[in-house]
């Protein structure tokens, strides 16, 4: 559905060139949620601004359902954009018109008739659940009303893609869960390709399929969301994640456990996805090698919709080959993370069968 | 108090002063809206950037906020006649009054447009808006509270001019204020002019603030 290819932004401030984007490459398929993280000033804005041309990339091509945009200027860009709805972490709605008003404002410069603005702002608006709010002003709504607004009035042309510009940045936890299930709600039912940028992983893991990590202007890291969360390749991408699902020993725990077992137990991080989550993993693990098993961690998520389970064991005794005790849970298809222990850390590169 | 001849002085003064300033605030308004619009527009990085257009209007704009009032009377003489065949008369001091209040408007209408937050403007170009539907439905209705006060605030400093232009032959409430007040030492309708003007920008200011009010949707609870 969007295509970035090799689109590169440099700014000049105060004479200085100042690279937002370089060389970014990006593919969203249609009807997914794709999601764009990263730290302020790392240029996903800047990005996600450029798929509208809000911003113009000085290379690169970006295509919108085949359509290079990148090339289009006038009219023709015009039309485009009202292919393409957008919000905004300030709302950005107009204060003099009504709830009502702000809805038909896409419709109106669109130059659909009347009648017709009028029965659409009525579905837009029930299907924001704002139908009771419609002759109010945006200084009269709270923020999550404000960005509902927002969204009724990105969907009034029925565009094909949703950008979503720090949506939910501006709002209090409960409000963003509702408006991030609004957005799923709309993807689902819409089959709306959907592109937001944050700097929260948890907007990430509740609605996104794919997720890329930006960092100085490059995407370091992209890919289905489970494979991110389950094995981040990069620090970028392990920042964002600390503290969202990947658990970590406190580091003194750590050491004290390591200096207890000698050298001897092993310290493993288990990952599983989806059924496996119900496997009888750890009994199985004792009968076979003849290992005390001993639970330091547990948890259970969800990434979207997936179930994903977190185990932290040590693993002590039985004189059994540790590696082979490590291939087992992957054959498993259990993702293995060596925390402490004597295998060798290129044994634990392997993917672990998640995919 | 006063004899019935005065009433008709100060009442005839009056009409003249509301017409004065009355077409001049239109059409210093009709002059000045475009221009402080296009030293919006045309600001670098708006949506008609045109940097080098900018400066030129903003310099043009300068110049006639620099020059004196009674000065440039004088100086567009040729041309006021040349608009209205005089320039003596109340009609012929309508034209140096607005040939001064169109910089003066401009200005104000783009400190009023700058208020509008920017994010408003992209948010517009992103649904594919054109340049002139966002001037006219988002730019002036979003500033209207604003402009209002604008077109207040214009009128009122036209009513100070009136008075200069008065002196020209241009009549008005100022006119007889110098002309019986001052040189014919007649205190009494010198302070009776006085207390009509502040009563006529009070009268201004307050219905000015009122009208900005009712426009005003930015404010929690406002319907």
């Amino acid at each position: 559905m969007i295509e970035v290819r090799q689109v590169s932004k440099v700014y000049q401030v105060g004479g200085q060139p100042v690279v937002a984007l370089r060389d970014v490459n990006l593919s969203v398929r249609r009807g997914e949620i794709y999601g764009i993280i990263g730290l302020s000033g790392a240029g996903k804005s800047t990005l996600v601004r450029c798929i509208n041309m809000l911003e113009r990339p000085q290379s690169g091509s970006i295509l919108v359902d085949g359509v290079d945009i990148t090339r289009l200027e006038g009219e023709e860009l015009r039309a485009a954009r009202r292919q393409i709805g957008m919000i905004f972490q300030n709302f950005n709605l107009l204060q003099s018109r009504t709830v009502a008003g702000n809805v038909a404002f896409p419709l109106e410069i669109a130059g659909v008739p009347q009648a017709e603005i009028k029965r659409r702002v009525s579905d837009l608006l029930e299907l924001v659940g704002l139908t009771d709010k419609a002759k109010a002003y945006p200084a009269q709504l709270s923020g999550g009303q404000k960005q509902r607004v927002g969204i009724a009035r990105a969907l009034a042309n029925q565009p094909k893609v949703l950008l979503s510009d720090e949506a939910t940045s501006a709002l209090d936890p409960q409000t963003t869960k509702s408006i991030l299930r609004l957005l799923l709600d709309i993807n689902q039912r819409l089959g709306l390709t959907i592109v937001l940028i944050t700097h929260e992983m948890q907007v990430i893991k509740e609605i996104c399929d794919s997720v890329a990590v930006i960092e100085n202007g490059t995407i370091v890291e992209s890919g289905p969301v489970w494979q991110v969360f389950t094995e981040p390749r990069t620090a970028a991408a392990r920042n964002f994640l600390r503290g969202v699902i990947t658990p970590e020993l406190p580091p003194e725990v750590l050491e004290r456990l390591i200096a207890e077992g000698g050298g001897e137990n092993q310290i493993l991080r288990l990952s599983f996805l989806g059924e496996q989550a119900g496997q009888p993993l750890i009994s199985s693990l004792i009968r076979l090698f003849d290992v005390d098993v001993n639970i330091l961690y547990g948890s259970i998520d969800h990434i979207k919709d997936i179930p994903f389970g977190t185990l932290i064991v040590e693993v002590k005794g039985g004189g059994v080959n540790p590696s082979r005790l490590i291939s087992y849970l992957r054959g498993r298809g259990v993702k293995v993370e060596v925390i402490a222990g004597v295998v060798e850390p290129d044994l634990d590169s392997a993917v672990g069968g998640l995919s | 108090m006063w004899s019935s001849q005065t009433w008709i002085l100060l009442w005839g003064a009056f009409l003249e002063t509301l017409y004065m300033v009355g077409f001049s605030t239109i059409l210093a308004t009709l002059g000045g809206l475009p221009l402080g619009v296009l030293l919006v527009v045309t600001a670098e990085g708006h949506i008609l950037s045109h940097p080098l257009l900018n400066r030129i209007l903003g310099s043009l704009v300068n110049v006639g906020r620099s020059i004196p009032f009674i000065i440039l009377m004088v100086a567009i003489i040729p041309f006021t006649r040349l608009v209205v065949g005089t320039s003596i008369g109340t009609s012929a001091a309508m034209v140096p009054l607005t040939v001064a209040a169109i910089p003066f408007v401009a200005r104000l209408v783009e400190s009023a447009l700058r208020e509008v937050d920017y994010g408003v403007v992209e948010a517009a170009q992103a649904m594919g808006a054109t340049p002139w539907q966002i001037i006219t439905r988002v730019l002036l209705p979003e500033a209207l509270p604003s402009l209002l006060l604008a077109v207040t605030i214009t009128t009122i400093n036209l009513i100070g001019y009136s008075a200069m232009a008065g002196a020209v032959g241009g009549g008005g409430l100022g006119d007889l204020a110098v002309r019986y007040g001052y040189q014919r030492f007649r205190v009494d309708i010198m302070l009776l002019t006085v207390l009509v003007l502040i009563l006529l920008v009070q009268c201004l200011q307050a219905l000015g603030d009122l009208g900005a009010r009712l426009v005003d949707r930015r404010r929690r609870g406002a319907s």
